[in-house]
């Protein structure tokens, strides 16, 4: 009797000093919200690619809700008019090779120019790095939606034969080739991920350190051997896991392909399985796609840990690389330098002049008729597009998503940039716990899942009866938002934490300042830029978000879908024109964050 | 035979001047040391002489070759100027063994794999590295790597070796073993090593000329026991030796060329110059080696402010007045704090320093104590 008394307070005891550590109560937490929002789903989305949906009783000859590999089936190997080839297997090997080429673009293009910034003397570097990393902060589709401006011509019947800068410029007509399919969506990836393939090789050069350089410069090896034998093999590391990165990011990519497919001949993965969402007869084929991808970011990522894992210790930090010395390009360095200037500022400035000039143009390509028709007009458009009632500035469709996207980016920043710290918090504190690690893994796992297959993850739950109130609805998009973006935040936050030594927390421990106290009291003023870049962060990816929101919002919901709305029927100059509002507001949040904060993007980079 | 000469070398940062004016002669064989506390131009002149830093202004000269010329834009890439170079963290490549970050250097000068093979097992003989050949750096202690990166520096035979604080990342007892294999190293190697340190001792034990810098200006360039015996000026005096020299002022007035009387620590002493003096001596500051401090005798007295005992020696504060006293006793002593003592101040080796510029003006001795 006394003995079972006393083990009940033991194990009473024992709690309460448990509860008593924040770290340990967060942990427990957050591992059941994690459980809760990236664990369930997911079950939810495998169980969905099992079992018949309401518009697919007819086909499958099952009840609703009842077992079937019929979606499997059907999807992978039914040859009747090469079903499973033209909606699987082609589109498949089309994301496959348009992959493989953006990653080629991305990471030639961006090594390069990261090479050349952290180790030649070239000039303008300081505006060459601010410039370079636009494409990376505009939305992904920009460099797709400037292409399309730039290459569209009287010749082409997708674009509605409109006129492009290049041919009211110099009156060139591109083949189709150039404009639509496999071609320009390849190279717009390319080009959008070369920022970021520039951000993380410049981050390991600069961080490498050069006396590795410097002593075979000494030993006499030729510059080129240097290249070879020294740099690449340290880096490369690095470089993998870029090209890893790039392709799991490029193979599922949405909005590029949407945007330069319109005339049909270059589905892929992501743009099918939107289609297949979109039929009800096929719903369950979509969530197919939707694993097949999964497993692929999955398979990739693993490589990437096992990259990165074996070989961390070749990143070395010296005390003394801050002395570099420059490769001298001699008589190459002017011409070098004006070529890649040029090209940077046509994908980081002209787009943006782009843009804002197309939604001047009442006819497309025709400078001659500037005006803000688009912008002020009360006309109604176009009948096919919701909402299309009014010019820009005074459509109530567009200022409401505007609206609802700054409210969706600022609580999706609040959620993941306070989770993240809080996660962080305890990974810090805890490190080497196992529901510690399973929670920072756990919170990082939204990041291997491609952005449309994490919304369809979500698609599946609010299929479930218990969860129907969140089909369509706004407050379902902040928590996808919170969720798909709290990886960045989590990370950052746990570097911050990391960096931050425990006594220093420890000594306001020992004089009774509570905890919430010390958290923002010491804690987060130290390491303010860290934590801001984890609200900044998700707060302009969420802006720009539209693979992640596609299926999940309503038809003029956010501004994202309004914008794609009006873009595939034709009416480019409001997409345009929504386009500039959107870039302009995210570079706007970004600048001034920055120069209030400290923070900024590149703190805490990814996919 | 290489003779390195630096001829009014500056080297600027944006407007900071690292290196101001910098001349200098190293001759063949010599084992150099820069020696001044951190930020003073040290590390970047020995790598501007290695062709790593480009200087703003000067000439370089190594052996009969000019490598570096602001005038006439010579700048010789430090692939060609026939160097050695140490650095400090090793710069070990991680991705190659042992075996193979020794050979890279010898491949880039086309020997042949069985030359190649016969040096680079020479040198991890001579280092006694032998055994880890296959390993990689990570696999290595810091003193193994340490050897490592001496054996791929020395492979190509350089004739000159310059070193950026190579011990300075080593334990202290491993740093004092390296320190006496690297001086075995320059009479074995029959090279010309510069040597950058921020440690006195190690550049006193090591060197045969001491070039020390402060704030980017070079401050005296002579063998390490006229710099501890003759410092140029207090700067000088007051970094090199341990416990540092004792500077006392005092206010003087000549009596003869030779002998000045001065009034210090509260008593009327007379200095005897070992040369004539010319200067003003009002205003003045003695400096005085604890060594030559002996205590429990003379006429001088003052209170022990505290003991510190070392084993082999031991360092005595005293105060006298307002001032601070510092002593070395051979031996072990243990004196009870604030006892009376009596101490005198001996030897021919006390300095006289302006009091203004902190230049040195005289060297004798002081007698009356």
């Amino acid at each position: 009797m006394a003995g079972s008394r006393k083990k009940a307070v033991r194990i009473a005891n024992n709690v309460r000093s448990y509860a008593s550590k924040p770290a340990n109560v967060i942990t427990v937490l957050f591992f059941a919200i994690l459980v809760a929002t990236v664990c369930f789903p997911l079950l939810s989305l495998a169980r969905d690619a099992f079992v018949v949906h309401s518009g697919e009783i007819r086909d499958v000859g099952k009840p609703m809700g009842a077992f079937t590999l019929y979606h499997w089936k059907t999807l992978l190997f039914d040859n009747l008019y090469d079903y499973s080839v033209l909606t699987f297997w082609r589109p498949l090997l089309n994301s496959f090779t348009m992959a493989i080429v953006a990653c080629t673009v991305a990471v030639g293009f961006g090594g390069a120019v990261a090479w050349f910034i952290t180790r030649s003397d070239i000039p303008g570097k300081k505006f060459l790095s601010t410039i370079f990393v636009f494409p990376y902060i505009m939305p992904s589709w920009s460099i797709a939606m400037f292409w399309e401006n730039f290459f569209k011509n009287s010749h082409i019947v997708a674009c509605y034969n409109q006129v492009g800068m290049l041919e009211s410029l110099t009156g060139i007509c591109v083949p189709e080739w150039v404009l639509y399919g496999f071609f320009p969506c390849a190279m717009c990836l390319g080009i959008h991920y070369a920022p970021f393939a520039y951000l993380l090789i410049g981050g390991i050069l600069r961080n490498m350190d050069a006396n590795l350089e410097e002593a075979a410069t000494v030993l006499k090896a030729s510059r080129f051997k240097i290249l070879r034998r020294i740099t690449l093999p340290i880096v490369m590391p690095a470089l993998v896991s870029t090209v890893l990165l790039v392709f799991s990011s490029s193979i599922s990519s949405y909005t590029v392909p949407a945007f330069l497919n319109k005339n049909g001949s270059f589905p892929t993965v992501s743009t099918t399985m939107r289609s297949l969402f979109n039929t009800a007869a096929m719903q369950g084929q979509g969530f197919v796609i939707a694993i097949v991808l999964l497993i692929f970011s999955v398979v990739i990522l693993t490589m990437n840990n096992k990259v990165t894992g074996k070989r961390k210790s070749f990143t070395t930090i010296s005390g003394k690389s801050g002395q570099v010395s420059l490769v001298k390009l001699g008589r190459a360095r002017m011409p070098l330098a004006v070529a890649i200037m040029v090209i940077s500022i046509f994908f980081a400035i002209v787009p943006l002049v782009s843009f804002a000039l197309e939604s001047l143009l009442e006819v497309p390509g025709d400078y001659s008729t500037l005006s803000l028709y688009y912008w002020t007009t009360t006309d109604t458009l176009e009948d096919r597009v919701f909402g299309s009632s009014q010019g820009i500035l005074r459509n109530p469709t567009i200022w409401m998503a505007l609206g609802r996207s700054l409210v969706v980016s600022f609580a999706v920043a609040l959620i993941s940039g306070s989770f993240g710290i809080l996660i962080g918090y305890a990974a810090a504190r805890k490190r080497g716990s196992r529901l510690a690690r399973w929670m920072s893994n756990m919170a990082f796992f939204p990041y291997l899942i491609p952005a449309m297959s994490f919304g369809a993850v979500y698609l599946s739950v609010s299929y479930l009866p218990a969860f129907s109130f969140l089909r369509g609805s706004v407050f379902l998009l902040i928590v996808v938002g919170g969720i798909k973006f709290l990886p960045f935040a989590s990370r950052s936050g746990a570097n911050a934490m990391m960096q931050v030594s425990g006594e220093i927390e420890e000594a306001a421990y020992v004089i009774g300042v509570p905890w919430w106290k010390r958290m923002v009291r010491i804690l987060f003023p130290i390491q303010k830029a860290s934590f801001i870049s984890g609200y900044l962060l998700p707060f302009i990816s969420c802006m720009r978000e539209l693979s992640l929101f596609v299926l999940l919002a309503a038809p003029g919901s956010i501004i994202t879908v309004v914008l794609q709305d009006f873009e595939v029927n034709g009416l480019t100059q409001i997409s345009n024109g929504i386009n500039f509002l959107i870039i302009m507001i995210v570079l706007a949040v970004q600048f001034i964050t920055n120069k209030l904060t400290g923070a900024s993007i590149d703190k805490g980079i990814g996919g | 035979m290489p003779r390195i000469v630096l001829e009014n070398v500056t080297k600027c940062f944006d407007r900071f001047v690292a290196v101001d004016n910098l001349s200098m002669t190293i001759e063949d064989r010599d084992f150099i040391t820069l020696l001044g506390p951190s930020g003073c131009g040290k590390t970047t002149t020995l790598r501007m002489i290695a062709g790593l830093e480009t200087p703003t202004k000067g000439r370089i000269t190594i052996g009969d070759s000019v490598v570096f010329d602001s005038d006439e834009g010579i700048d010789i890439s430090p692939a060609k100027r026939n160097i050695g170079f140490l650095f400090q963290n090793y710069a070990l490549w991680p991705h190659m063994t042992v075996y193979d970050n020794i050979a890279f250097g010898l491949e880039n000068l086309r020997w042949s794999k069985g030359d190649i093979d016969k040096r680079v097992h020479d040198m991890m003989a001579m280092l006694k590295i032998e055994q880890f050949e296959k390993r990689f750096p990570s696999e290595l202690s810091g003193g193994q790597q340490q050897r490592v990166a001496i054996a791929r520096t020395l492979a190509p035979s350089p004739k000159v070796l310059f070193m950026d604080e190579p011990l300075s990342n080593l334990d202290a007892k491993l740093r004092l073993e390296m320190r006496s294999e690297l001086k075995r190293l320059h009479v074995d190697t029959d090279s010309t090593f510069v040597y950058v340190t921020h440690d006195q001792m190690e550049a006193m034990a090591l060197a045969t000329k001491i070039c020390l810098m402060n704030k980017g200006v070079l401050q005296q360039y002579a063998p390490p026991l006229e710099v501890y015996d003759r410092p140029v000026n207090l700067f000088v005096a007051d970094f090199v030796g341990n416990p540092t020299m004792n500077f006392i002022k005092a206010s003087g007035r000549l009596l003869s060329p030779d002998r000045v009387s001065l009034r210090m620590l509260g008593h009327d002493l007379t200095f005897n110059c070992n040369a004539p003096l010319a200067s003003d001596v009002s205003d003045i500051v003695v400096g005085i080696r604890p060594e030559f401090i002996r205590l429990e005798e003379g006429s001088l007295s003052g209170t022990v402010y505290t003991t510190l005992p070392s084993g082999m020696e031991t360092t005595v504060k005293l105060k006298v007045g307002d001032e601070m006293v510092t002593s070395v006793v051979f031996g072990s002593v243990d004196f009870s704090h604030s006892r009376a003592m009596s101490f005198s101040i001996t030897g021919s080796g006390i300095l006289l320093f302006d009091g203004g510029s902190g230049d040195l003006i005289s060297m004798g001795s002081l007698s009356g104590s």
